[in-house]
């Protein structure tokens, strides 16, 4: 039999899509995954008999536009819907929402703000020009800033161009978006604090960081980022749950010819002089490629795979300190009838969007000061989708599914995290939810709680980190995961790295598969 | 060239740019609402030596404190974990502490001094605009670059990692030690209204130890401002309150006191805080409404409270710092962050080294983090004054000879006595915080960040502009250069 | 859900079309009738009633109302009578516009400002160190334009006044079916006309007092589209259409200064200073790159062209809103905004922005349009702005 030219290790997403596009360019690819099922954190599954949960991730944000034209992904079955609005319920039995349609959306804003109305507009148009600053660098293989090799040099120089392109007033406010704290950053723009607290939660997404910490303004920017590739309204869900992205990129690289073995767990890369030769399984068997690519985060992928003794100390001592510090928590929920919030009563068109508990910065800030030392939020900040409500196949008719995602829970919790614990969690957040809907507790059928500790066991996620390392500024770009390693490459010559380690990071979902793959390609035997 | 200068505000930054204006042949008045000068005797600041030679400074009687050991921290087994000038000396210290620590001391004390060397540099002229099309500026930037890149590679790395690390971060990937992490964590935080935790306080923690040798994370401090105010060659006027500044045919004209006396110039250099200058002495017409908004926007959260004791007898340290733990630093800027004042703030103490007064009484001056500007309950009064005080004596009492009894006298400056004593806005001695978005080309705000104002011979020169409080003088040198430049050009 | 006008009580039942567009977050009537032909004849024969209430009212009051005003327009306000109103759009900083309006003084230190789009926020961006105070009053205030030859007629009989005396651009208190209202000649058509301001909570009775005193005289509701016709007869030019406010524009070439608008008249450099007054100076010593137009397509260009097909020419009955390219000698030289067939002067009518290179030769430009699915340029040129301007306007 022919050798593979690949194997993927992990069959998430990143790795999928890696692995459909090295079969689309002829190569031989094979992708082990450790789990029965593909899809990593991307996952459906009915956990309670008719009730499909998208167990981890839950919405599809960013998937990159080209890979679902160049793989096909509708072909085999990738639906999105859009989520077309956030209501924020507040404590008062007031909300705010924000609507899609801008007149809608202006009206709903200037009955908390007239100000914040009209800055809402000049906010996006500022939002959207760093976006289009910032998008070829996602597309981009970053340079080594440190390097003197002409590739870097040439790499660098187009970099100063383009940032020196860009023009006065964007450069700056990008500066200011790097690093700035989402809170003060928004504080500049609008006064509302349900606005302002709703729009800071999308910058601790995935984060050990509270909203006033200088570095979570950036992850503002991703919001902004799909509206340029022509998927106006980024957010959306996918029909079937997450699963189905999964399902449909596997589905894709299969059609190309990749061959994807589940339930097979991998112990380690081999490598040989200096250069990777193929993989260990757990059972023993040795199946040789050549070259390994791992989707794996950083820990993993060099501190269990590989070794150390195969690893320059520089790069160990980097991946040591790579941050992950999962912060986040699943709950999803069976339910028997919807839930009714006070402050909009009955059901609505509130409720095929995200219902967002963030009612103030300082709410969100409040959330996180309890996580710093080790304790999860009592009240924590919480994003809220009814799959049900987009696409009622999630659900036996009439019922609905709710999938609750959480912060702060962090990993690294005092005393460790327990099934008391994950449970004491589950209460924290039906509590807090039950204050803004309170029939909640009478319609929950089953409930599943997800811990960072439990996405660490089952999906592999270091720390339960979704975004596989915090997507802080000093972790991102030329520096992710470590400085000088940054381009997909290891210092373990046919060994190469995809998952959401690597640039752009997570959230930016399926780019670094892809951009691994291009890599690939491009480098010579 | 000649010509006549008003400075406002007699702050170090504003002295050190009449004296360079005065050099260059300008006549220079500097005008200062207080009656009398109201720095303790030693200011914190490093002076670029560059100043120090300009200005004669040492032949002055310019006085550089740097105690040594530069600073100390009580360990749990009741010693002292005390960090000399010299690595080598105060390794035994530090491996009080921790031997891991004093193992890796040195490593880290090697690159942190590396990267504060790139700041200096950065340091030494206004500050680059990555975005200019002149030649010199360009070239000027290509020669940074390069400066930078022979550093090293690890020194690039580490510049791009570490500035926007919280401190917090950086020092756990160093260290164990609670006690070391804490002293070293307060230089992440000084005057900032953020907690360890926070991104960019690695940023901070290097700009304080910019000028200093490896290991030492904290400015000298000196007579700075006794020594700029008596050295001649300009005039200061004390007392003298600015209603406004005169804007005529489109560019500065000089002031008008609150007396209403008009003094007429054809410079105007501010020493004070630009929200103040810009928004209050000028009349917001000449600006551009964008302008005016990102001015109002710069943030300048005060934090700090100072608490000056007078002892009975020798305090028994040089410096002294109580920061137990980063954790306790984090949740005192917790409370500070919801208008509480904390209850354990981080304390360093300095013995003012000087003679003991006529009664025999030594005085320490005592820096006080977090104490919140703004008090979510209530107001500053005198009552709460005291009670911080009594926060101060009773956090400090364990550490001093003969306890809280030793302290004969005290008084406390909250951050509000500071604003009205001093003319920081909101108490904090910055003008503006020192944050990675508030730094280089981008401070106070890219529109002001070259000492320029939209109005003709109107600079900007306090601390709010680059590089900042801290650096003392250096903005003041820098506006001052760019002044007698636009001189030169017959653009003033 | 979208918001309704004060009169939308009396408008919803009479319109027949059913054909209602967005305006400012409003539904108002596109056209009453199935086709807004009459309507478009009532404006220039009789008297039309349109619903101008989603237009973004100010009141600016204090002492230094005038000064806020006069900082933020480069118009003179100081110089504006009590009782008079002022035309003028406003700037950045860049000396692009942000957004064009009126400034009606109402009393020594009180101003009403319309605007397109709101503006609040620029509003007290540039309240800065003054005393002043800023109320929105856009849903508080219904407002109404009567425009047409027999306006003053019938407005006169609603409010038992003599408007005789009140001047173009001149407004004056008066009291409809017993409301207070604020009557100001002007509006939006290029013809004889007035603007009621009222409080929203008054509007249906003054509604039913205009159209009982008009009906004798014509009067005729009228929607979006017949005023879309007429205001391109009489140049005048609509944010988002005709230009790109600066403050949504996402590259440089989006803006336009007033110069660039045509608007050059109401920069007043002699002030000492308002917003993009920099700017504004360098342009002025520069010139403009960019100039704002009437257009008029040569019929019988325009007819052969459709001849050539075997076609009678077709012409835009409701007016167009799309960039369409002019060309000159060197390619094309500009693009046309908005244009219609005009009813009255029976030609084909556009606004333009060309380029201003002073070396551009004559008046003669191609317009690009489609005939029968292909693009095909007919001769056009340059006419002066406005196309249609009645002396009863002024008189």
């Amino acid at each position: 039999m022919k050798p593979y030219d690949a194997i993927v290790i992990g069959g998430g997403h990143n790795g999928l899509v890696c692995a459909a596009y090295l079969a689309r360019a002829g190569r031989r690819v094979l992708v082990l995954e450790r789990r029965e099922r593909v899809g990593g954190a991307a996952f459906s599954e009915q956990v309670f008999p008719g009730f499909t949960f998208t167990v981890y991730s839950y919405v599809v944000s960013l998937l990159r536009p080209e890979i679902i034209r160049d793989l096909e992904l509708p072909r085999h079955g990738l639906h999105v819907l859009p989520l077309e609005s956030t209501l924020t319920p507040l404590a008062n039995g007031d909300h705010l929402a924000q609507w899609s349609d801008h007149d809608q959306n202006r009206r709903a804003l200037a009955r908390h703000s007239p100000r914040d109305a009209e800055a809402y507009d000049e906010f996006g148009r500022t939002l959207h020009q760093m976006a289009r600053a910032v998008k070829p660098l996602l597309g981009m293989v970053p340079p080594d800033p440190a390097s003197l090799a002409p590739g870097d040099l040439a790499g660098l120089a187009r970099l100063a161009r383009h940032f020196r392109g860009m023009g006065r007033g964007v450069f700056h406010a990008l500066h200011k978006l790097l690093t700035m704290s989402a809170a003060d950053y928004l504080d500049e723009w609008f006064e509302s604090e349900a606005l302002k607290g709703t729009k800071s939660a999308s910058g601790i997404i995935g984060t050990l960081l509270g909203p006033r910490s200088p570095g979570t303004a950036y992850v503002l920017l991703h919001h902004y980022m799909g509206e340029l590739d022509g998927v106006f309204r980024a957010w959306g869900f996918a029909k079937g749950g997450n699963g189905s992205v999964s399902a449909a990129i596997a589905a894709a690289a299969r059609a190309l010819g990749a061959e994807i073995r589940t339930g097979t767990p991998v112990a380690r890369v081999l490598v040989e002089s200096g250069r990777a030769t193929g993989v260990a399984l757990e059972s023993g068997e040795e199946i040789r490629a050549g070259r390994v690519v791992s989707s794996a985060d950083p820990r993993r992928t060099f501190l269990e795979l590989v070794g150390e003794a195969h690893l320059p100390g520089e790069l160990v001592e980097a991946v040591r300190r790579f941050r992950f510090r999962g912060a986040s928590a699943k709950v999803n929920l069976a339910l028997d009838a919807l839930p009714d919030f006070t402050c909009l009563p009955g059901p609505g068109a509130h409720l095929r969007g995200a219902i967002s508990i963030s009612p103030s910065v300082e709410y969100l800030e409040r959330a996180y000061d309890q996580a710093k030392y080790g304790e999860f939020s009592r009240r924590p900040y919480m994003d809220i989708v009814i799959p049900s409500m987009i696409d009622p196949s999630m659900a036996p008719p009439g019922k609905h599914v709710a999938s609750i995602f959480a912060q702060y829970a962090p990993y690294r919790l005092n005393g460790g995290w327990t099934d008391a614990r994950r449970e004491a969690l589950g209460d924290a957040v039906i509590d807090t939810l039950a204050e803004y809907a309170p029939n909640l507790k009478s319609i929950i059928l089953h409930r599943q709680v997800v811990t960072p500790a439990d996405i660490e066991r089952d999906v592999g996620l270091s720390e339960g980190s979704i975004f596989q390392g915090e997507l802080s500024l000093q972790q991102l770009f030329s520096v992710r995961p470590a400085p000088g390693w940054s381009k997909y490459r290891t210092p373990v010559e046919g060994l190469y790295m995809c998952g959401a380690g690597t640039h752009p990071g997570g959230g930016v979902m399926g780019a670094p598969g892809r951009l691994a793959a291009l890599t690939m390609l491009g480098a010579r035997r | 060239m000649s010509g006549a200068t008003v400075v406002i505000g007699a702050d170090a930054d504003a002295l050190v740019a009449a004296h360079y204006l005065a050099r260059a042949g300008r006549r220079a008045l500097v005008v200062d609402e207080r009656e009398a000068p109201d720095a303790p005797a030693l200011e914190p600041g490093w002076i670029p030596p560059r100043v120090v030679r300009d200005l004669a400074l040492e032949r002055h009687g310019l006085v550089v404190h740097a105690p040594d050991p530069w600073a100390a921290a009580p360990l749990p087994d009741g010693g002292r974990l005390e960090l000399a000038r010299d690595l080598a000396r105060s390794a035994a210290s530090t491996a009080r502490a921790s031997r891991r620590a004093a193992h890796r001391r040195p490593q880290f004390c090697g690159r942190m001094a590396r990267l504060a060397r790139v700041l200096e540099l950065l340091y030494a002229g206004p500050p680059p605009d990555p975005l200019a099309r002149a030649p010199g500026e360009l070239a000027r930037m290509a020669g940074l670059a390069w400066r930078v890149r022979r550093l090293g590679r690890r020194a690039i790395e580490d510049l791009l990692r570490v500035l926007p690390m919280p401190a917090a971060d950086l020092l756990d990937d160093w260290f164990e030690s609670d006690e070391l992490k804490g002293l070293l964590g307060l230089g992440g935080v000084m005057h900032l209204a953020q907690g360890p935790r926070s991104g960019g306080t690695a940023f901070a923690l290097l700009h304080g130890h910019v000028g200093s040798p490896p290991g030492v994370f904290r400015p000298p401090r000196s007579n700075l401002v006794e020594v700029l105010a008596r050295l001649p060659g300009i005039e200061v006027r004390r007392g003298a309150r600015v209603a406004r500044i005169t804007v005529r045919a489109r560019r500065a004209a000089g002031i008008v006191l609150a007396t209403g006396e008009e003094i007429a110039a054809d410079c105007v250099v501010s020493g004070i805080d630009p929200r103040r200058t810009l928004l209050e002495l000028v009349d917001p017409a000449w600006l551009d409404p964008e302008l005016v908004r990102a001015v109002r926007n710069v943030r300048a959260r005060g934090v700090v409270a100072r608490a000056t004791l007078l002892l009975d007898r020798e305090p028994g340290f040089s410096a002294l710092t109580l920061a137990p733990s980063l954790d306790d630093l984090e949740r005192a800027h917790d409370d500070a962050k919801y208008g509480r004042v904390p209850q354990r703030p981080a304390l360093e103490a300095h013995a003012v080294d000087e003679a003991a007064d006529a009664a025999g009484r030594r005085r320490v001056d005592v820096h006080v983090q977090y104490a919140p500007h703004a008090l979510a309950e209530g107001a500053w009064d005198s009552a709460r004054r005291a009670a911080l005080g009594d926060q101060v004596v009773a956090l400090l009492a364990a550490h001093l000879p003969g306890g809280a009894a030793a302290v004969v006298e005290r008084s406390v400056r909250t951050p509000l006595d500071l604003e009205a004593a001093r003319g920081w806005p909101q108490g904090q001695m910055h003008h503006a915080e020192l944050a990675l978005d508030q730094a280089l080309w981008m401070r106070p705000v890219p529109a002001l960040a070259q000492y320029r104002t939209p109005i003709r011979a109107l600079y900007l020169g306090g601390p709010a502009t680059h590089p900042g409080g801290g650096i003392a003088g250096a903005a003041g040198a820098n506006a001052a250069r760019e002044i007698i430049r636009d001189a030169r050009r017959g653009r003033l | 859900m979208l918001r309704t006008t004060p009169f939308h009580a009396r408008t919803a039942a009479l319109c027949a079309s059913h054909a209602w567009r967005r305006w400012a977050g409003y539904v108002v009537a596109s056209s009453y009738e199935l086709s807004h032909d009459r309507e478009y004849h009532a404006i220039r024969s009789a008297a039309a009633l349109l619903d101008v209430s989603p237009l973004c009212k100010y009141l600016v009051a204090g002492r230094d109302a005038a000064r806020l005003l006069d900082r933020m327009v480069p118009r003179d306000v100081s110089r504006a009578g009590i009782g008079q109103v002022l035309y003028t759009p406003w700037c950045d900083a860049a000396g692009k516009v942000l957004d064009d309006g009126t400034i009606a003084r109402l009393d020594e230190t009180v101003f009403r400002v319309t605007a397109a789009e709101p503006g609040l926020r620029w509003l007290e961006a540039n309240a800065a160190g003054l005393d002043v105070s800023i109320e929105d009053t856009s849903d508080a205030t219904a407002a109404l334009a009567l425009q047409g030859p027999s306006a003053r007629d019938i407005l006169e009989r609603a409010c038992g006044a003599d408007l005789a005396g009140l001047r173009y651009f001149r407004l004056t208190a008066a009291r409809i079916a017993g409301h207070p209202v604020t009557i100001s000649r002007t509006g939006y058509t290029g013809d004889l006309g007035y603007e009621i301001w009222l409080d929203a909570a008054d509007a249906l009775p003054v509604w039913d007092a205009l159209v009982a005193a008009g009906t004798p005289y014509g009067i005729t509701p009228a929607g979006m589209l017949a005023l879309d016709v007429a205001r391109i007869e009489a140049g005048l030019m609509l944010l988002d259409v005709d230009y790109v406010s600066a403050r949504k524009a996402l590259i440089e070439s989006q803006t336009s200064s007033p110069y660039e608008l045509d608007l050059g008249w109401t920069v007043d450099l002699g002030k000492e200073t308002f917003v993009g007054r920099d700017a504004l100076a360098a342009e002025a010593a520069r010139g403009p790159a960019w100039r704002f137009v009437g257009i008029a397509v040569d019929w019988d260009s325009f007819e052969r062209l459709f001849a050539e097909a075997g076609l009678a020419p077709r012409v835009p009955l409701a007016a167009w809103r799309t960039s369409v390219p002019l060309y000159g000698d060197g390619g094309q030289v500009g693009y046309a905004t908005s244009g219609v067939w005009s009813p009255l002067l029976k030609q084909y009518i556009a606004l333009a922005h060309v380029e201003a290179r002073p070396a551009a030769p004559g008046p003669a430009r191609e317009r690009e349009g489609t005939r029968e699915h292909r693009r095909r340029r007919a001769a056009a040129h340059v006419v002066k702005k406005p196309f249609f301007d009645p002396e009863r306007k002024r008189a």
